[in-house]
């Protein structure tokens, strides 16, 4: 058999480079900070935001041109694809990464932080996920989540002389690896039942009759939990308040959107093309896990005392939101249609209003050192701008029209009773009973903010922000609004579809 | 059970037979030495050596980092053997991509190097 193998001639596979572009500026830009440091170490300090935020921005101008040329290109058999799907999910990843740059530039300068290997780790993270977007196959898909977490591990540890932000970065990592075990496990059950790593594959391996049922369910089911993990969907999210807690904060509004929305993109690809022949093995399982995430989210969210914990558990309860559509796609073409573009908004939209909640929180903490409750008393009377910002973040967050959350959750719920069944009824109530508590706790701050004093002894000077922050909180704040006043502008980008992959 | 299944039963008999083997070597063992224990043949087994101090002693950290370097080369070393075999296959591309590879691991050990990894002070 071995001489079989070697006497194939080797075939050079074809690549097109246009469409891997984005992941080889970001890989280049990722070298070339590395270079850098190596170069110049502590003098390469100034430079390093700057590089990595022009390489991010570098890196959307191919997205651009590939989104333009609009034609659907696939590389290594079909293992990596290039469609409006997977642009429109590298555009919001290195969008939010952007973001993510302008929160980091006077929080990483300031504090006593490795300033060069942030930038290097960031980078090389938002590689991954862009990675992540294309994969349609098990393993390509779990070197893209090696590459994304490994450097978010690190990240989360970045104050390194801070019990709470070790303690953050070894919960993160320990359950990152066992969610890890637990997906390969599931990849490895696939495999062996169809024969395939390849997405499109498994579609057809997996479909009733064709393999022992008891298998594929364990394989759909321990994938779907490992994904589970990287979303935070209830009751897998034990790990996202302390890390969040503890983690950096802009370390905390990167894992929050971006790590999250790239945990969904796998979970997207698998569901639409690998699973779509098994809707009764894996409706069932996400209809539970959605209901538990928005419930578990929600409420434990009531009891919070610090802002950043808080938005944690929404970010359970705003997983379940996305989680829901999933559990009904299966009904028919149309309906997941409808299901993917409804989570693909809701992933750009929450990005926008997460990070700008994030942005601040980081503008505030400069002035209290804290992301306590208390510490946002009477916010309005010294930072007028910045309450507004948080209103209108967290009433977007808690789906107040005419902000953008209201646009994502009303397609939510669209898309859950177009499957006209009484699971997704039921998920379509559930979202909207949810949606009433989390106003009740998104209310309160906003409440703190505006009605109540400043605590005693309090500095009320007015709180000077800095640009980079600003400039974070008007993309973000631009982004909200315009996602809710003029809907139709995300939902144009937002029409996708992954059907056809599955064929 | 299916045929998918029934090819697992080799693994769990493969395993019951190793826990089985195990367990009757030691058993015959226990049964026919003699047990005549001092104090010297209790003690933990250390290269030959007398033991020092606590088995949960602390290793020195930086024997963490020379692990690490080991282990990226290690894995280089995997990619890289079976490349050699098929060069004149690969060609020109061959060459390229794994000069690549070697050069984004190469920077590892660059980064390494200039951050004083790898003195031992």
């Amino acid at each position: 058999m071995g001489a079989e193998v070697l006497a194939l001639a080797f075939e050079r596979p074809p690549i097109d480079w246009h469409a891997v572009a984005p992941e080889l500026v970001l890989l280049g830009f990722g070298a070339l900070l590395t270079l850098i440091d190596i170069a110049a170490l502590e003098r390469g300090r100034a430079l390093m935001s700057a590089l990595a935020s022009i390489g991010l921005l570098a890196a959307m101008v191919p997205i651009l041109t590939l989104a333009l040329d609009g034609a659907d290109r696939a590389m290594f058999g079909g293992a990596y694809v290039i469609d409006d799907y997977a642009l429109i999910m590298k555009a919001i990843f290195v969008l939010a990464g952007y973001v993510v740059v302008l929160l980091s530039v006077n929080y990483v300068a300031e504090g006593d932080y490795w300033e060069n290997e942030y930038y290097q780790m960031l980078v090389s993270s938002i590689l991954g996920m862009v990675l992540m977007a294309s994969a349609r196959d098990l393993v390509t898909i779990f070197v893209a989540l090696e590459l994304l977490s490994i450097p978010a591990y690190l990240m989360a540890t970045w104050r390194k002389r801070d019990l709470a932000s070790n303690e953050a970065g070894l919960k993160y990592y320990l359950m990152g690896v066992f969610a890890s075990a637990v997906l390969l496990y599931g990849m490895s059950l696939l495999y062996g039942v169809t024969g395939s790593t390849m997405l499109s594959d498994i579609a057809g391996g997996v479909a009733a009759g064709a393999a022992p049922p008891a298998v594929v369910t364990l394989g759909v089911i321990f994938v779907v939990v490992g994904f589970g993990f990287k979303v935070s969907a209830f009751p897998f999210h034990t790990w996202a308040p302390d890390t969040y807690e503890g983690a950096p904060t802009p370390v905390t509004a990167f894992l929050s959107v971006a790590s999250k929305a790239a945990g969904f993109v796998a979970l997207l690809s698998l569901v639409f093309v690998g699973f779509w022949n098994r809707t009764d093995v894996y409706q069932p399982v996400l209809w539970v896990l959605a209901a538990a995430s928005m419930f578990g989210g929600n409420l434990m969210a009531l009891r919070q005392k610090n802002l950043v914990r808080l938005l944690a558990y929404s970010g359970v309860a705003q997983a379940g939101y996305m989680l829901a559509p999933l559990a009904v796609a299966g009904t028919s073409a149309a309906v997941a249609d409808r299901a993917l573009a409804a989570v693909v908004t809701y992933l750009a939209i929450y990005a926008a209003m997460n990070l700008g909640a994030f942005a601040v929180i980081i503008a505030v903490a400069r002035r209290t050192a804290s992301a306590h409750i208390d510490s946002f008393r009477g916010l309005f009377r010294y930072g007028p701008a910045l309450a507004v910002a948080m209103t209108v973040f967290l009433m977007a967050l808690a789906g107040i029209p005419p902000l953008g959350g209201w646009f994502a959750k009303f397609e939510i719920v669209l898309a859950l009773i177009s499957a006209s069944t009484v699971a997704g009824t039921a998920l379509g109530v559930i979202v909207a009973v949810n949606s009433v508590i989390a106003l009740y706790y998104y209310a309160r701050i906003a409440s703190y903010m505006w009605v109540e004093d400043p605590p005693e002894g309090a500095d009320t000077s007015p709180i000077s922000t800095p640009l980079a922050v600003t400039a974070a909180l008007v993309i973000t704040g631009g982004a909200t609004l315009v996602f809710g006043i003029l809907p139709q502008w995300v939902g144009r980008f937002t029409e996708v579809s992954l059907l056809a992959a599955a064929g | 059970m299916s045929e998918f299944l029934r090819t697992y039963l080799t693994v769990g008999i493969f395993g019951a037979l190793g826990v089985v083997l195990v367990g009757a070597f030691l058993g015959l063992g226990r049964l026919l030495r003699p047990s005549r224990p001092t104090p010297a043949k209790t003690e933990n087994y250390e290269s030959g050596v007398d033991p020092i101090g606590d088995g949960w002693s602390q290793a020195n950290i930086r024997y963490y980092v020379f692990a690490l370097l080991f282990v990226m080369f290690d894995v280089e070393a995997v990619f890289i053997f079976p490349w050699a075999t098929r060069l004149e296959a690969y060609g020109m591309f061959g060459l390229v991509e794994m000069a690549i590879f070697i050069f984004i691991l190469l920077l590892g050990l660059l980064y390494a190097w200039r951050k004083g990894m790898l003195r031992w002070v």
